[in-house]
């Protein structure tokens, strides 16, 4: 069973998913799902567009070099069976896959690093900008015209319609 | 080429596939930018080609079009589209299915070790 990979997003296509088209010069093209095989027909470029993988590579939003990404890879060459190769290979994924989500995460996280005194110090310009746009509430009490005046509306004139309606 | 032979309405119309056949054997991106970086190392005359317009001797190799002139070609190297179409050309090579999958965290293709010595 082969797992490839979608060519728009690059997020992993299983058997029996998505959809594949072969240009008339023999080149394959596979897609996840209709939303990728739509954007390829609009001519999209994936580098272009946010959320696919290869745009987050790009921009250094993902971990791009790593060591965990040398295990998973085409191998065009078939490996003759090996019982205890295989076995040592199924152990290798689970610990590899856990080392990277390890990895991916502390990547993030340095990422992130900053962001949240970043966004404090925004928050603080803002106010000191717009800081005439708010009123005190002792100031609401006293002038009138700062709040929306109160209308009386007549219930009965409703009831009579919902009355009316039932019938 | 003929008439559309399910055609219903009294209309002289080819069918829509006729139509859109020009799409069909248009050039991808990633194949015209590859035949821009083979092309500056080697040109080749054009071979002649009755079926396409001007013998298939006036060609853009950017747009991937046929010209009937070469008055008409030139014409259309001054043209917007074209010129928008070199500059994509000149730019980093189109996606393809390699730098997908190398974004999707997997390595090079293994093909193993050569059989024949070199």
């Amino acid at each position: 069973m082969r797992l490839e990979k979608c060519w728009f997003c690059s997020s992993t296509v299983y058997p029996g998913h998505g959809i594949q088209f072969v240009r008339n010069d023999a080149k394959i093209f596979r897609f996840c799902r209709s939303k990728c095989h739509k954007n390829f027909k609009m001519k999209r470029n994936p580098r272009k567009v946010k959320w696919t993988k290869a745009y987050r590579r790009l921009h250094g939003k993902d971990m791009t070099q790593d060591s965990t990404f040398e295990f998973e890879r085409k191998r065009n060459r078939p490996e003759r069976y090996d019982r205890n190769l295989a076995e040592n290979t199924l152990k290798a994924i689970k610990k590899i896959d856990k080392i990277r989500v390890a990895r991916e995460e502390r990547h993030h996280k340095l990422r992130m690093k900053g962001k949240k005194a970043k966004e404090q110090k925004e928050a603080a310009i803002e106010l000191e900008q717009g800081i005439h746009l708010v009123k005190a509430p002792s100031v609401l009490a006293q002038d009138q015209s700062l709040t929306l005046p109160k209308i009386k509306v007549k219930v009965q004139a409703q009831a009579e319609e919902n009355q009316a309606m039932e019938e | 080429m003929g008439k559309c032979p399910n055609r219903k309405v009294k209309k002289r119309r080819y069918s829509h596939k006729t139509a859109r056949l020009a799409k069909f054997l248009r050039k991808g991106d990633d194949a015209v930018y590859d035949e821009l970086q083979r092309s500056d190392s080697a040109k080749n005359p054009l071979p002649f080609d009755e079926d396409l317009p001007g013998m298939g001797q006036y060609y853009c190799l950017h747009c991937d079009r046929y010209f009937a002139h070469e008055s008409v070609r030139d014409e259309h190297f001054k043209t917007k589209r074209h010129k928008k179409r070199v500059k994509e050309m000149m730019g980093p090579k189109p996606h393809t299915q390699l730098d997908a999958d190398l974004a999707a965290g997997m390595g090079m293709p293994d093909n193993g070790p050569k059989l024949m010595p070199v």
